[in-house]
């Protein structure tokens, strides 16, 4: 994962306030932390993309909070 | 005892002086009014058509304090404090549409439309959404007691009011002929006014037709002062009646369709009346209007006006012209009481005026107001007292 390019892509759609993108790629980003064993960052990572998957009423959020509870982060 | 300045407002009109300057002018006695009139009783806030679709939200400031009007998604009305329960953040600032849940905009706590609070993100540190002392089921947004009628939003904010039904009963019984369904008039038929006036000062003005052949000198040329009458029901609402109730007519001289099943007594008569606090409302055959008074603060209110209609406006593009020749024509009428609510405004500066002189003859309905508003505050006050 570039994290550079990453870091960019969502302040980009911070400023856009794009609410979609946010939650795709804070999302991305937090199921590739946990694929490779990074569970505190992956899980805050995740914990946004919830967030913003909720906002925006996004069929997402259910596998965000699945993850989230998964690793006793959620209830 | 010591001297109670309400006392004279609530003698016999013969007898009376109306409420003190400090009524008017004066920021404690706002906010003891804010909450003996305003927040004690049911109080208009806004429209459920603020609010059309689901998800929709409208925040309001009603007299300080900072309200959310909304529509789940069931298609309720909901109201609820627009105050986040964690740092006392304002949730929601704008008029729009929500797709998903209620985040605040600092720590991004989530609610949803029922008011439950649905995340609390990092609350138990980065990445950890839980707490044991932090108890989602407990924190919900504060939901404030809300009922529509005649599409107009009322809250209750103390919770201790009676029903609606009841609060209202004396004044829905009156008007049950009116228990239709209500259209609002569409972009012409709402309009505001921003005046420098304490709230109360519009009510004293609507409820009474002493001022009619002055102010309103047009409206005197077929309504004449005989032809009103006076309503009052005291601790519910005051106001006036003609019998001598005219359509707006169309160039070629169509009329706006009647509500259903009226009595004749409505063919010519119409009714204007203030249900206390704070919504003045407007009963005729053919079209209502509801005005709600937004104080701003004790000496600024704004007055939201909004024309109703026996049919969906969009049904009939052939009476649009006339929807809005009879809007144009209220909101003339209207505008026409601004200067004298600024002015009675203006004169509660002077420190020798002590309430004014009531004429028992045509000042009834107004002081019908000011006794209740003063047996508010003075039970609010004893009350408190007695904490």
């Amino acid at each position: 994962m570039n994290f550079v390019d990453l870091n960019k892509r969502i302040l980009s759609a911070h400023a856009s306030e794009d609410g979609n993108m946010l939650a795709r790629l804070y999302g991305d980003a937090g199921t590739q932390m946990l694929a490779a064993g990074q569970v505190d960052e992956g899980c805050f990572f995740l914990t946004q993309a919830y967030v913003f998957a909720l906002e925006n009423g996004l069929d997402s959020a259910e596998a965000f909070h699945g993850y989230l509870v998964e690793h006793g982060r959620e209830k | 005892m010591p001297y109670d300045s309400l006392n004279p407002v609530i003698r016999p009109i013969e007898s009376a002086r109306g409420l003190p300057n400090s009524n008017y002018t004066d920021w404690k006695v706002f906010e003891e009014e804010r909450e003996a009139l305003l927040f004690q009783n049911w109080a208009g806030i806004g429209l459920a058509n603020d609010v059309p679709e689901p998800g929709d939200v409208a925040p309001i400031d009603f007299a300080g304090m900072p309200l959310l009007i909304l529509r789940d998604h069931s298609g309720n009305v909901r109201v609820f404090q627009n105050t986040c329960r964690h740092r006392g953040m304002i949730l929601v600032e704008n008029k729009g549409n929500l797709r998903g849940t209620i985040r605040c905009p600092y720590h991004s706590w989530c609610y949803n439309l029922d008011g439950s609070l649905r995340a609390t993100p990092h609350v138990g540190g980065p990445g950890k959404n839980v707490c044991e002392s932090v108890k989602r089921e407990d924190l919900g947004l504060f939901a404030i007691r809300t009922h529509v009628w005649r599409d107009i939003v009322f809250v209750n904010v103390s919770g201790t009011a009676p029903e609606f039904e009841e609060y209202a009963s004396a004044l829905l019984h009156r008007w049950r002929e009116h228990e239709k369904p209500v259209y609002h008039g569409g972009d012409t038929s709402g309009f505001n006014f921003d005046v420098a006036c304490n709230w109360k000062l519009a009510v004293e003005n609507y409820c009474e037709s002493y001022h009619l052949p002055w102010v309103h000198p047009g409206l005197n040329s077929y309504s004449r002062l005989e032809d009103h009458y006076h309503i009052e029901e005291p601790g519910h609402f005051a106001g006036q009646g003609t019998k001598v109730y005219r359509q707006v007519v169309g160039d070629e001289g169509e009329v706006l369709p009647d509500f259903d099943g009226l009595s004749s007594f409505w063919d010519t008569g119409a009714e204007y009346i203030v249900l206390f606090p704070n919504v003045m409302l407007a009963a005729q055959r053919d079209h209502g209007y509801a005005i709600l008074l937004l104080p701003q603060g004790p000496q600024r209110t704004l007055e939201r006006n909004e024309i109703y209609y026996s049919f969906d406006p969009e049904s009939r593009p052939d009476l649009a012209a006339l929807i809005d020749k009879n809007a144009a024509q209220w909101k003339g009428v209207l505008e026409e009481d601004l200067f004298v609510v600024e002015g009675m405004q203006k004169g509660r500066s002077g420190i020798y005026f002590d309430g004014g002189k009531f004429s028992p003859k045509m000042d009834g309905p107004t002081h019908t107001f000011h006794k209740w508003t003063a047996n508010q505050l003075k039970s609010y006050r004893g009350n408190r007292a007695a904490q």
